[in-house]
């Protein structure tokens, strides 16, 4: 009975999903949205009952998130919505879960919405945490307690120090807020450049800088591990970052990795600078480190990369409702800045992995078996267009089965032994967002193929990020070998963290032009070829 | 002043990577072995039978190949050097020895095996990681490094290793930069008998010729600059240091010394400063050892992470500055250039509010393109040096 | 026994009046986009001219 009141109300209703608009002639995604390049939707997708409902209790747990943190310190948090333009921006977060699964039905949703709270709780918890001990906030009882990192260190081996509170510096105020509002880091890469920083550098780190310069990192700890990873622009800003850290009476320690990471001597260098950054904190925190407790999250973190291992094997098969942005953000999140300390991600990789496994058995076919293409998307991603990879199914029917940064470090890591923990850690840690195969020597970035061939994919989408050197110098090699090797393959130009180089609309355009005039196929969805999103967070 | 004898003769053998005295050594047996960055200690290459080849690119002036391969938004001097590879001017080499300085520099080396523009039998391509501090670990990374993936193809190209090679080679850099370093130190009188714009050029074939053929030429310089009598009145208006990235062009000092800056002290990629100091073998070291901590303690480069690495390179400058009475710094960083982009702002703030050290900042393509906005920039930061000395004059105090 | 049924009854009918109301405004405001279409229109431009006011210590 209850499935023919569903199906009732479906039939009656569908007129206003957009998916069924789409298929019908009559409009499609952009039909519900204002038409003033807000990006601002007048009514939230219509995606037939259960659905939509599924989508709408969704949307309440992150509500109930969100109110969490505020009710846990309400004047901490509107003190730091006042002082720091980067939390204005995290109002944005419901209408970035909205653009990221949009389109998204069954199975896609369940897992999308099941990684999306995942996200949105630890994103809450993180930034109240930081806002409550943020010393210019007034501190709280962690204040000199906290660790502060480079984004880019994963923190698995800080929970050898459970006392002690280990959070990434530039997180919250630079990286993952890119996400949520493409204009943020423009404010910040103005404030770098009017002090004479070039224009070409890679603008994620132009935007660190602004951040420093701008005195717009949270105020916590007494030591700030800074970080060669990625790559040279990182290693650059770090020297600006840590001079504002010292204005705070706040030490830095450059804790380094070795580039080439595939090498002997690299890995017994990382395992070293590793043994040293330990250390470190130990001095300055007056604490010892507690193998059990590393041992404890580094099990945590042998389960997630156990279960991404199968993931992998699923996602070579057409039956996989997880892929995309759903995918790769919440692998983002889990590995870069969870990475072993929260055991409520293996709660949700469980789950997750239980749905993964009966789409396999059903044959379950997702996005309603509307995929034409199956593309690895490699480089580093363009960070103000995180929606891009569900534009791409929406519009075109490429399924972004995965993302260069989730193949991040995933050994095994020993959790008996301090000695091999030491050096598995230093293995894993070199193996970093942006890193594992966009620096270190060229078999690292050639692997894309392995990748592409491993998982099914007939296209290769390859990140053309115009400030990075790195990848810029592999632009012809790459495009060679793609045709050698016989896949669709395109760059998409983009500038990381600035959206006003490269709009979305001009990374959407060359999609747009190699589908329409190199391949020769319709989009999906017509009213998403061309759109002004131009002032949309 | 009347040129020096040796100034004609210098600035050929600059013409070509492949210059007169490279094919004679090349004609007597010697392998040439080719290098970028200063992370690969020239003295490992200057061994009895080989020599170093410090690769530029010089009258490239347009890039297609280079900009093809690693596209027109990477660092020109990269780009520079892959061109001219592709066309042939490296086909003397046996040997690329790479550093993984940057990502530039390391995907512009990659190309060298990966395309193998070099056509000579045998090649070899190796790059090393360079470290980013100079503690205890990073010397020992570097020394496995070197020790792997230099030392030992070199030895596989059937040259001497051996500790007593390592030594002579030493002695080699030694009297090389006992010579340099005396010509340079004219440049602290206050009418210095020789330019920056010819010390350019005696550090540069210093670095792209076979030691043992151009020592000769510098001693006789050497001698020469002893007795040379400069014009009573300096042609320079202000003393600069200039500091910076890959300046392997002497056609950038001569334009800066036309705008009335005389180049006192040259702190950047190619520069004497570091690279003519003295290797000293201490008490139990061998002379790898000596070579490689040696390298990695006068190491300058912007890339360097570590605290004391980031002090030296901004006290070094001041110190440049007093030794040699500059007027003020010029900070010059490539286009495109990560490092310098940001060493440059750094340096430049450092220098000039926390030191009080005037300072300019510029950026520049590999070649001379920008001639005409760098002139421009050169002309008013001298005029500004000159009027801050009259202002400092007219208090009685000397800037 | 009966008071305590009736207590009982007017909790539960208290609760499910809460639930229905609660229901109505959250999934209206769910399906209107009314919180985003407050935080763009006027939130964030009031923040934004805070923002853009605030004296900051600027500096290297």
């Amino acid at each position: 009975m209850k499935k023919e009141i569903i199906s009732f109300i479906d039939q009656k209703l569908q007129k206003y999903d957009p998916v069924w608009m789409a298929e019908n002639g009559a409009g499609g995604q952009r039909t519900r949205y204002r038409d003033d390049g807000s990006g601002i939707a007048r009514y939230r997708e219509w995606r037939g009952v259960e659905d939509t409902f599924q989508d709408y209790v969704s949307w309440l747990k992150n509500v109930g998130y969100m109110g969490a943190m505020v009710a846990k310190d309400p004047v901490k948090i509107m003190k730091g919505i006042w002082e720091y333009r980067w939390m204005g921006s995290f109002l944005g977060s419901f209408a970035f879960v909205d653009r990221i699964f949009e389109g998204y039905r069954g199975r896609e949703l369940d897992i999308a919405n099941i990684h999306g709270n995942a996200i949105v709780r630890i994103l809450t918890l993180r930034i109240g945490l930081i806002l409550h001990n943020d010393a210019r906030l007034g501190g709280g009882e962690m204040t000199d307690k906290m660790i502060g990192l480079d984004e880019t260190i994963p923190p698995l081996f800080t929970a050898g120090f459970p006392t002690l509170n280990a959070e990434p510096m530039q997180t919250m105020p630079e990286f993952v807020v890119c996400d949520v509002d493409q204009h943020l880091d423009p404010y910040y890469i103005d404030v770098a450049e009017s002090y004479g920083l070039a224009p070409d550098v890679c603008s994620r780190c132009s935007a660190e800088t602004g951040v420093a310069i701008d005195d717009a990192f949270p105020v916590f700890g007494k030591l700030v591990l800074s970080t060669n990873q990625p790559c040279n622009a990182s290693e650059a800003t770090s020297m600006f970052q840590r001079r504002r850290f010292h204005q705070k009476g706040i030490e830095d320690y450059p804790f380094v990795f070795a580039m080439q990471h595939n090498t002997k001597n690299g890995n017994d260098y990382s395992k070293e600078e590793l043994r040293q950054a330990i250390q470190k904190i130990e001095e300055v925190y007056g604490v010892k480190y507690d193998w059990d407790a590393l041992f404890k999250a580094a099990k945590n973190m042998n389960h997630q990369n156990r279960i991404e291992l199968e993931k992998w094997e699923i996602f070579a098969t057409p039956y996989s409702p997880l892929s995309g942005i759903s995918e790769s953000l919440y692998k983002l999140v889990e590995w870069a800045l969870v990475n072993g300390h929260d055991a409520y991600f293996n709660e949700v990789d469980d789950k997750v992995i239980e749905i993964l496994r009966q789409a396999v058995r059903d044959q379950y076919l997702p996005y309603k078996g509307k995929t034409r293409h199956r593309a690895f998307l490699w480089g580093p991603s363009a960070m103000y267009y995180t929606d891009f990879p569900t534009w791409t199914q929406n519009c075109w029917g490429i399924n972004i089965v995965l993302n260069m940064d989730s193949t991040m470090g995933h050994n095994m890591i020993n959790t008996e032994d301090p000695e091999q923990a030491l050096t598995d850690l230093a293995l894993f840690s070199e193996k970093g967002v942006m890193r594992h195969h966009a620096v270190g020597g060229w078999d690292n970035v050639n692997a894309v193929w392995e990748w592409a061939k491993r998982l099914n994919c007939d296209m290769v989408i390859c990140n053309d990020n115009v400030a990075c050197k790195g990848m810029n110098g592999v632009h012809a090699l790459l495009e060679e070998q793609a045709e050698a090797f016989g896949f669709h393959f395109l760059f998409l130009p983009h500038d990381l963290e600035d959206c006003r180089t490269i709009p979305r609309a001009e990374i959407r355009k060359a999609v747009n032009d190699y589908m329409s005039i190199v391949m020769g196929e319709e989009p999906l969805d017509p009213t998403l070829v061309d759109f002004d999103d131009a002032e949309a967070w | 002043m009347h040129d020096l004898k040796y100034t004609l003769y210098f600035e050929t053998l600059l013409e070509e990577p492949c210059n007169e005295l490279v094919k004679q050594a090349l004609e007597e047996g010697d392998i040439a072995l080719g290098y970028n960055c200063y992370y690969i200690p020239e003295t490992l290459l200057n061994l009895p039978g080989c020599f170093s080849s410090r690769l530029r690119a010089p009258n490239c002036s347009a890039t297609p190949i280079g900009d093809y391969y690693l596209t027109n938004r990477n660092c020109p001097y990269t780009r520079a050097i892959l061109e001219r590879a592709v066309e042939g001017s490296y086909n003397y080499l046996s040997s690329l020895f790479g550093a993984e300085a940057c990502s530039a520099m390391e995907r512009m080396e990659e190309h060298f095996e990966q395309i193998a523009p070099v056509k000579h039998e045998p090649f070899v391509t190796t790059i090393i990681d360079a470290p980013l501090k100079s503690d205890q670990a990073a010397l020992t990374y570097y020394r496995n490094e070197l020790r792997d993936k230099v030392v030992a193809k070199v030895r596989e190209l059937g040259v001497d290793t051996s500790d007593d090679a390592l030594r002579a080679a030493i002695d080699d850099h030694n009297e090389v930069s006992r010579i340099i370093t005396e010509i340079g130190d004219f440049r602290k009188l206050d009418n210095p008998p020789v330019t920056g714009y010819e010390f350019h050029l005696i550090q540069l074939v210093s670095e792209v010729c076979p030691h043992r053929l151009i020592l000769p030429y510098l001693r006789e310089t050497l001698e020469e600059i002893k007795a040379r009598k400069p014009d009573a009145t300096p042609a320079f208006r202000a003393r600069v240091v200039l500091c910076g990235s890959e300046i392997d062009d002497p056609e950038f000092t001569k334009l800066l010394e036309f705008c009335g800056a005389l180049v006192v002290a040259d702190r950047y990629c190619f520069g004497s400063v570091p690279s003519r100091e003295q290797i000293e073998i201490l008490e139990g070291e061998t002379p790898f050892e000596a070579i490689t901590r040696h390298y990695l303690q006068t190491n300058l480069c912007a890339r360097f992470m570590s605290e004391e690495k980031i002090d030296q390179r901004t006290d070094v400058l001041e110190a440049l500055v007093k030794e040699y009475k500059a007027d003020g710094v010029i900070v010059e960083s490539m286009k495109f250039c990560e490092f310098w982009s940001y060493e440059k702002v750094l340096a430049s703030h450092i220098l000039s509010r926390e030191r009080d050290i005037p300072t300019c900042q510029i950026e520049k393509d590999y070649t001379l393109t920008g001639a005409g906005q760098l002139r421009t920039r050169f002309q008013a930061f001298v005029e500004g040096l000159e009027i801050k000395k009259l202002e400092a004059a007219g208090k009685g105090v000397r800037s | 026994m009966k008071k305590l049924i009736r207590l009982i009854l007017k909790l539960v009918r208290t609760a499910v009046i809460a639930g229905v109301v609660g229901f109505v405004l959250t999934f209206t405001i769910y399906m209107t986009n009314a919180e985003n279409k407050l935080i763009y229109d006027y939130v964030r431009p009031f923040l934004t001219k805070h923002y853009d006011k605030q004296a900051r210590d600027r500096r290297i």
